[in-house]
């Protein structure tokens, strides 16, 4: 089975540790797949503002060099650790109420996608990029004063825009995701080295980028499992 | 009076500090020609994550040595560790083997983990060593070429790097301050036998001679007991003056002070008596106490950032001598030193320990017993119930 972790932040947005790093604190551990998921913020609301001004996000300018770098990162992270890095990003759509906000990784992205788009037009994007569109932290967080339950709240609307929802996230598991029986993976949501111990996914497919997101999407042969170092 | 005793023990303090330095520099001169190149077999016991693990494991594969083995540990193929450890056997089949064993009785995990190993090892000399250690290439041969007909064990200096945290950065200031002059004073002065378990390399023969694992299976510093048996079978205990790497990248600022209370507890068991003369050689928490008691006058402020300011000094010339960087975080000198000055007391008050998730108590030469859990008052109070309702 492969160790994997999906939801990755680096220094591109509101992570601590720089990109490269992030690979090796990954690689070091063991893993097989990661995805580098920074966030792309939407600028129509005070939250996302914000998020621009204090450069929490990656933009449309910096995409290409974003990429660029994840590309070498990946190629570096397979020579040395024999480790697939999948591109992504977490498109965040931030607002006030938690019922208004929703989070989603879009992995193996290609090209830039606004999160200030509706959400069809997000999904559609993703769909012709042929990318997997993961619902993140779905449901209530404990201790969390801003959740980002829109997704969830309209999922008979998008579930079918959905490859999967995160079951797992950090240390929080969302029991509601597995009573839909819904296609699941868990993710670290990794923002500094100590969230290298927390929920991740583990696939019994082959290490590659194809199957890796046939395998989600199939949601057969997929497990979860409580990393502790 | 006391005031003066006091300034004038700080004082002895910072010289004898300034002595254990020259013990160092003297170390480190230290020149060993062997072109001595037996067969080794390294064996690695491995438990969880450590910072750094594939680097450190595949440092290990990449000697510059004529013929040896690398074998992996482990007691549970659910631990994190077995990843690492397959990836590494993958790349260097030929020389990688791992083992995964748990059927082995012995309280003191890291030997719990080795038996298996050791049992299957090719080789006559065997090197033991922690998962946690980065060697350069020239490891193995220069560790070797310490190893003479009448020498039992060799093991090496070891030096902190990597901090990132705050934790790992204060450990790093300690290994490369207290520990590392501690063994080289040890050894050069004082002509104490000093093994360090990060590293230790032995002949087969010699180690079944002193007992082999039934030896120390019980006791916490295993590394100790090798030393002072091997010492006390005739055979030389060599500190070889090449140094391996402690990684250490984000411990938290409790396991700093676990860890050191762990081995605050060891010394304490080991030394007896002698443990009191340690705080000899921490000056800044000597010193703290000078104007503690004057008062907080300006004098007495003065004598303690003199005193803190030597040590610091002291602290960076360490550092270049034996070529690591601690940078600008030698500024936690002070209170490094200050918190192992506190943790100096707690081996007194208590002889509980918490090693890799096992709880247990220490007593006399690193004995350990699993800790049950019951207080004195407790195990009284349990105890004239059953008398009472029996």
């Amino acid at each position: 089975m492969l160790l994997c972790d999906f939801h990755i932040h680096t220094k591109y947005s509101d992570g601590s540790v720089e990109l490269k790093r992030v690979i090796d604190i990954f690689g070091q551990a063991g893993f097989d797949v990661i995805a580098i998921t920074d966030h792309v913020v939407n600028g129509d609301s005070m939250i996302g503002k914000l998020a621009y001004k204090f450069r929490l996000t990656v933009t449309e300018d910096n995409f290409n060099y974003y990429m660029e770098n994840i590309r070498y990162e990946a190629e570096r992270a397979w020579n040395k650790y024999e480790m697939l890095v999948i591109p992504g990003v977490e498109i965040s759509k931030n607002y006030i109420s938690s019922d208004k906000s929703a989070h989603m990784l879009i992995l193996d992205i290609k090209e830039f996608i606004p999160a200030c788009e509706s959400y069809e037009t997000i999904f559609l994007e993703a769909k012709k990029q042929d990318a997997i569109v993961v619902a993140c932290h779905p449901h209530n967080i404990k201790g969390e004063l801003r959740n980002t339950l829109y997704l969830w709240n309209n999922r008979e609307k998008y579930e079918k825009y959905i490859d999967a929802w995160e079951i797992a996230n950090r240390d929080d598991v969302f029991s509601v995701v597995s009573l839909r029986k819904y296609p699941y993976i868990a993710n670290s949501d990794f923002h500094k080295p100590v969230h290298l111990y927390s929920w991740k996914t583990l696939l019994n497919c082959e290490k590659t980028v194809s199957s890796v997101k046939s395998c989600i999407r199939n949601n057969r042969g997929v497990a979860i499992t409580l990393f502790r170092g | 009076m006391i005031l003066w005793i006091v300034l004038f023990i700080a004082f002895f303090s910072i010289t004898l500090y300034g002595i254990q330095v020259i013990a160092l520099r003297k170390k480190l001169k230290e020149d060993y020609n062997s072109e001595f190149l037996p067969p080794i077999s390294i064996i690695k016991p491995l438990k969880g994550l450590d910072d750094n693990l594939f680097d450190n494991l595949e440092s290990f594969c990449k000697q510059d040595y004529p013929e040896y083995e690398v074998i992996l540990s482990l007691q549970d193929y659910n631990d994190p560790a077995y990843r690492v450890a397959e990836k590494i056997r993958n790349r260097y089949p030929n020389l990688v083997r791992i083992i995964v064993d748990n059927s082995r009785r012995a309280l003191n995990p890291k030997v719990k983990n080795m038996i298996s190993a050791y049992r299957a090892s090719k080789y006559e000399y065997f090197l033991i060593s922690d998962s946690n250690v980065l060697v350069d290439k020239d490891y193995l041969r220069k560790t070797v070429s310490a190893m003479k007909p009448d020498t039992g064990l060799v093991t090496n200096l070891i030096m902190g790097v990597s901090g990132k945290s705050i934790g790992a950065k204060l450990e790093n200031l300690q290994l490369n301050s207290f520990i590392i002059l501690s063994v080289s004073f040890l050894d050069k002065f004082l002509k104490m036998p000093c093994s360090i378990g990060k590293s230790m390399l032995m002949r087969k023969r010699d180690f079944e001679e002193i007992g082999g694992f039934n030896s120390i299976r019980d006791v916490l510093a295993e590394d100790y007991i090798i030393g002072k048996l091997m010492h006390e079978s005739g055979k030389k205990v060599v500190l070889s003056n090449y140094i391996i790497k402690n990684v250490n990248e984000y411990w938290s600022f409790r396991k700093f002070l676990n860890r050191h209370t762990r081995w605050a507890k060891i010394r304490w068991k080991i030394a007896g008596i002698k443990y009191f003369t340690e705080p000899l050689s921490n000056p800044v928490f000597l010193s703290s106490f000078i104007p503690l008691l004057d008062g907080f006058s300006r004098v007495s402020l003065l004598v303690f950032l003199f005193i803190a300011s030597i040590k610091i000094a002291f602290d960076i010339y360490i550092n270049r001598l034996i070529n690591s960087s601690t940078g600008i975080s030698t500024i936690l000198t002070p209170f490094k030193d200050f918190m192992t000055g506190i943790i100096w007391f707690v081996p007194l008050i208590s002889c509980k320990i918490n090693w890799r998730d096992n709880i247990y108590t220490i007593g006399k030469n690193t004995l350990i017993v699993p800790h049950n859990g019951n207080s004195t008052v407790r195990v009284i109070f349990d105890k004239l119930k059953t008398a009472f309702t029996n």
